[in-house]
């Protein structure tokens, strides 16, 4: 049971509900009155890219995975939160 | 316990050496082409999604004040906890302890059916207050995004059943199908993770 709590797979998982906690957090506070709030969305978003990463290294095994599948990954998550930021602040 | 879990790490541990340099792709690649054209699927609703936002962010802000966050949230934990066990059900099924591997399975299997239980307990309100696709356009991307990721999820629950069944059967358990099912679960995860950003977090 120790050794379950302490692989590294738990820890991960530790990490993703705490930002997943935390970005929850952000909405509610800073995104209360449901206006237009710049650094709510991009900390959201910012969060979420990093839980995707995360996800994909880890549960899905693609940090032992050979270049090309860790290009296209990643290439994927960066081009993706890239987008959606900048389709977000070109429209404000 | 302590044994058997150590001992799954190692296993672990082995079959990267062995692996070697030029990395192991988890299951089967035709998975792999699939996840990855879902990805991009869906990395063209999410765009679109903020591309309409975009034109009207009035009533993106309002609608999203009416979803339920903490159902939203619940799930996502939800779906990261069922991930977490189908990850280290994968890697002490890889060990050679598939015991361990089907405790594993048997608890994501668990968590992945609360999230389509949960999802009812959140729309069927939303839906009696006469929140219904046809309401505009955020309602529209929410019902058809949140409903195919669910589809996606049912499916998933399936391919689980079938994972389980693979590691009771008698003999050598197929790491390959448990991979492949795996593979499929996580990805189902991460489509979840941007979905709970965009629907209920972003403002």
């Amino acid at each position: 049971m120790t050794s379950l709590i302490r692989n590294p797979l738990t820890i991960v998982w530790a990490l993703l509900t705490t930002v997943t906690i935390a970005s929850s957090w952000i909405a509610l506070e800073g995104g209360a009155s449901h206006r237009i709030n710049t650094t709510v969305t991009t900390a959201v978003l910012l969060i979420a890219a990093v839980k995707a990463h995360l996800v994909i290294r880890h549960f899905m095994e693609v940090r032992h995975a050979p270049v090309w599948l860790k290009a296209t990954t990643s290439g994927w998550v960066l081009a993706l939160f890239a987008l959606l930021l900048g389709f977000y602040f070109a429209s404000l | 316990m302590t044994d058997v879990a150590e001992g799954s790490a190692t296993g672990v541990d082995q079959s990267q050496r062995a692996a070697g340099a030029r990395g192991h792709v988890p299951g089967e690649s035709s998975m792999w082409f699939f996840v990855i054209g879902d990805f991009l699927i869906f990395g063209v609703y999410f765009v679109g999604y903020m591309y309409f936002r975009g034109q009207n962010h009035e009533l993106f802000l309002s609608s999203q004040a009416r979803l339920n966050l903490d159902i939203g949230a619940i799930n996502t934990v939800v779906l990261l906890t069922s991930s977490l066990f189908v990850a280290l059900g994968t890697a002490a099924a890889r060990a050679g302890n598939t015991a361990d591997a089907l405790r594993r399975f048997w608890t994501a299997l668990a968590f992945g059916a609360a999230f389509p239980l949960l999802k009812m307990f959140e729309w069927i309100p939303e839906i009696s207050a006469g929140l219904t696709p046809g309401t505009n356009l955020f309602f529209m991307y929410y019902y058809v995004m949140t409903g195919i990721h669910l589809c996606h999820v049912l499916l998933g629950l399936v391919i689980m059943c079938f994972v389980i069944r693979n590691l009771k059967a008698p003999g050598t358990p197929k790491i390959s199908f448990v991979e492949t099912g795996a593979t499929y679960w996580h990805m189902v995860d991460v489509l979840w993770l941007v979905l709970f950003a965009l629907l209920y977090l972003m403002r």
